[in-house]
This record gives C-alpha cells, sequence and structure tokens, in this order.
C-alpha cells in the first residue's frame, strides 16, 4: 500500500535547483534507502517530505493528503511550512537529524516527554512510562536522568530515534544518521533501525553506509543532480546498476 | 580637597542613590518586557510587525538619550498626557511622582531598544538544528519557541541583560536634567550648597562605581557559573 508519493517535486533555494521534478513512491513498511553524491538532493528530498522545506515545485501526498508546492518557497529563505496542517503532517512523521538535534538543556527522559505532553498526546505519567519504554528498547534506561553532553554520539542519536517514535509517527525520516559518528558507534544505531525495519516501520534513510542500504534496504533510490536517477531493489542497484552515473558512483563508494 | 561636607550631606547621597536604583530598575524591568515584545516583533513573520519593530529599535539607538528625555518629558506635557501626581510616592522618593516616571519610562524605551537586540541576537544564536527538530516533532512555533528555542537563548542573553542593568544605572544620570532627584541631581544640590564644585562630584562618581561595580563582579560569577554548567 502507498504510503507517500511525489510528483514532479522541486525545490529551488534561489538561483539553485536541488530538486528537479522528482517522483518517488514510499510503500507502508518499506525501508527506502536514498543514495547519491553529495549535493545530488537526497537531503533536501527527505526535508520536503516531512516540509521542513516548502517544495517550489510539484505535490506531495501523504496518506491521502496532499501538499502542493508553493513557488514563493523559494524566495522565504529557508522557512519550513508553517501551520496547524503542516504540524499535524510532521507529527505523524518521524525525523532524524545527522547531527542529533537533541535539546541540551532538557534531560533525555525531558527530550523524550516534551512532544508528547505538550501536544496533549498522553499525560506526563505516561509519557514517562512510554519514555523508559522506548529507552530501555534502545539499552539506555540508565540514561534518562543524563543531559545529552553527558552521552556520546551513538547514544545521542539513539536517542534521538526514540525521541521521534515517542510521537508514534507512520514513517521515520532519516536524514545520514551516521554521518557524524565515530565509526566504532556506527553500529549500535544502524542495529536500532535494523530492529526498526524489522518491526515493519515504513523508512526512509539517505545514508552513506552502502553495506547498511545493501543489506536493510527493501528498495534503493540514486539520485543525481536533483533527480532520480535510477532506483531498485538493492540486488538490482548495487548487482546490475543500470546508468553510467549510477556505476561511477558506486565505483566510487564502494 | 576637602571633604568635611559629607557629614552634613550623606544623606543626600544615600537618598540620591537609592532613587537612581530605583529608576534603573523599573527602567530595566519595563525595558525588558518591552524589549523581549520588540525582538518577538522583529523576528515575526508579518512584514509590518518587523518594519515597525526595526524602526523602532533604530530611532532609539539613533537618538541621544538626552533629546528622547526632553521628548518625553515636554513632548507629553505638550500633548496634555501627564503622569498623575500621588502625595504618598512623592514622600516616598523623596520627589515628584510624575517626574519620576517620566524619567523611568523614557530610560526603559531606550533600554528596550538594546534589549530587544539583545534577545534578538539570543534567539537567532540557538542552533537553527533545535528548532528544526522540535518542528520535526510537530511542534508549532510558539511551542518551539517556548519550549526549546527561548531556554537556550537565554544563556546566551542573560549576562548581555545584567550588563544592560549596569549601563542604564550610569545613564541614569541624565534623568537629573528634568529635576528628578537622583544620584547626579543630589550631588549637584550639594555642589551649590557648599560652594564646592568638585569634591560633591567626587563622591558621586564613587557611589556610581560603588553600585556597578559589584554588580558587574556578580555578573561575572553567574556567567562563569552557567558557562560550567552540564548544559
Amino acid at each position: 500500500m502507498e504510503l507517500i508519493r511525489t510528483v514532479g517535486l522541486r525545490k529551488s533555494f534561489g538561483p539553485v535547483q536541488a530538486l528537479r521534478g522528482v517522483d518517488a513512491v514510499i510503500g507502508k513498511g518499506e525501508v527506502v534507502a536514498v543514495i547519491g553524491p553529495s549535493g545530488s538532493g537526497k537531503s533536501t528530498f527527505l526535508r520536503c517530505l516531512n516540509l521542513l522545506e516548502v517544495p517550489t515545485g510539484g505535490s506531495i501526498a501523504f496518506d491521502g493528503e496532499i501538499v502542493r508546492a508553493d513557488p514563493r518557497g523559494a524566495h522565504a529563505g529557508g522557512a519550513l511550512a508553517d501551520g496547524p496542517a503542516a504540524d499535524a503532517w510532521r507529527r505523524r512523521m518521524g525525523m532524524v537529524f545527522q547531527h542529533f538535534n537533541l535539546f541540551p538543556h532538557m534531560t533525555v527522559l525531558g527530550n523524550l516527554c516534551l512532544a508528547p505532553v505538550k501536544l496533549g498526546r498522553l499525560t506526563p505519567e505516561a509519557a514517562r512510562d512510554q519514555a523508559m519504554r522506548l529507552l530501555a528498547r534502545v539499552g539506555l534506561e540508565d540514561k534518562a536522568a543524563s543531559y545529552p553532553a553527558q552521552l556520546s554520539g551513538g547514544q545521542k542519536q539513539r536517542i534521538a530515534i526514540v525521541r521521534a517514535l515517542a510521537m508514534g509517527p507512520e514513517v521515520m525520516l532519516f536524514d545520514e544518521p551516521t554521518s557524524a559518528l565515530d565509526p566504532e558507534m556506527v553500529g549500535e544505531v544502524l542495529d536500532v533501525m535494523r530492529d526498526l525495519a524489522a518491526e515493519g516501520m515504513t523508512m526512509v534513510i539517505v545514508t552513506h553506509e552502502m553495506r547498511f542500504a545493501r543489506q536493510a534496504a527493501s528498495r534503493v533510490l540514486f539520485m543525481d543532480q536533483g533527480l532520480v536517477a535510477e532506483e531498485g531493489s538493492p540486488e538490482e542497484l548495487f548487482g546490475a546498476p543500470r546508468g553510467a552515473r549510477t556505476r561511477e558512483f558506486l565505483a566510487k563508494v564502494l | 580637597m576637602d571633604f568635611s561636607f559629607m557629614a552634613k550631606y550623606w544623606l543626600f547621597y544615600l537618598v540620591g542613590a537609592k532613587n537612581t536604583l530605583l529608576l534603573a530598575f523599573l527602567a530595566v524591568l519595563a525595558g525588558s518586557l518591552l524589549g523581549f515584545l520588540v525582538a518577538l516583533a522583529r523576528l515575526s513573520r508579518a512584514p509590518a510587525a518587523r518594519l515597525a519593530a526595526t524602526a523602532y529599535v533604530e530611532v532609539l539607538r539613533g537618538t541621544p538619550l538626552l533629546v528622547q528625555l526632553f521628548i518625553v518629558y515636554y513632548g507629553l506635557q505638550a500633548v496634555g498626557v501627564r503622569f498623575p501626581d500621588f502625595p504618598l510616592a512623592d514622600r516616598l522618593l523623596g520627589i515628584g511622582f510624575s517626574d519620576f516616571m517620566a524619567g523611568a519610562l523614557t530610560l526603559a524605551l531606550n533600554s528596550a531598544a538594546y534589549v530587544a537586540e539583545i534577545f534578538r541576537a539570543g534567539i537567532q544564536a540557538v542552533d537553527r538544528g533545535q528548532s528544526e527538530a522540535s518542528r520535526s516533532l510537530g511542534l508549532g512555533r510558539g511551542m518551539t519557541m517556548r519550549y526549546v528555542v527561548f531556554p537556550q537563548a537565554l544563556r546566551n542573553i542573560l549576562p548581555a541583560l545584567g550588563n544592560e542593568f549596569v549601563v542604564v544605572i550610569k545613564e541614569s544620570s541624565i534623568v537629573s536634567t528634568i529635576g528628578v532627584a537622583e544620584l547626579m541631581y543630589k550631588a549637584d544640590t550639594v555642589r551649590g550648597n557648599t560652594f564646592r564644585p568638585f569634591e560633591p562630584l567626587l563622591v558621586a562618581a564613587a557611589c556610581y562605581f560603588l553600585m556597578t561595580f559589584p554588580l558587574s563582579k556578580l555578573l561575572a560569577r553567574i556567567e562563569r557559573r552557567m558557562r560550567s554548567g552540564t548544559h
């Protein structure tokens, strides 16, 4: 079943065209890895999906709801989509950032409880219980009272993942979740993501971890110059890439 | 040098210092509240609010405090606005309440422009990833500001805000020109009474320094404590 569909998605930052008409479908329960050279529009694509960037062309459908582009988005310097509809849309999509973006002035527990409590989804007690369950799931119950500054990068990113899960999202977006990590911490974060995929969570993952994309993704999108240049199963894309650009890219990173 | 006049006039300085502190406190309090609103307006998405707030900051920072004081003091009277005189307040302050209010209001309006810039800079210094993370969780603009951005901005803001308090203490001396009996005005009175042009001013300078120096020391300590905190 289709969960997200973009049609002719475009995004310009002033004269720079980051996305030049992306058509993509994300099915429910799919794990879609988005790969490609830097500057190919992968992150912009992801950020458009949850309206952190306002598309300047095309449309996004999410579970039947449709957001159309706002051509003025190009001028509003880095402004995200605002208003209750956009907030409700984002509530249903979890996002994990390259630099974690945990709230440094709150404890881990505070980070996990803020959105569910303030948005009236859970009582403070229920949010706390849920947070402890989520922390147990990533093996970090003992960090509930810690502040982000006291955690390692890998721990921070695992917390960031469960913080997003605390809102009960229908899809999880990962923007290079392991790129800012020391190599020895990449594994623990990928493990959490693998578990999540195994549970049937719909995931869109912008990543440079080709091995992970190959093993964990159900489908791979190769983006180049603001377009989806090639897509297919990991076996197809990594095993027998059709496009010259795809082959060139894979030769460099593998 | 002869400071023997102090035996007779020390109370002048005490009352003057009290009124100076009161003026500065009121000005910073009201100025911070107004400055916060101006900062929000400057960061707002409504172009009209942004324009008005920017104009406010630029005009208030670009004109002399003395001119602003006279405009408030004489200008308000000219258009028929006058602060009421409360006999009780007059007696407590030892000065006319309406004049005092004109002085406090001017200092507050002026300080608000500087405070607004302090708030704006403090808010904008918070990493954009913070508000993006908050928005990605579905929190709206207001909640993101309130729970995520502003608490972090406060760490950048508080030291500068304390510094503004020191500045206002010093600048409040200007309201002596409209007859508000704060420290500078009292020192002038002592000069007139004793026919000594110099020493009473030295005492006033010492009084100002005694107020500002411990305050800046205290602020430096608070700042250090905040920096060394785990969050």
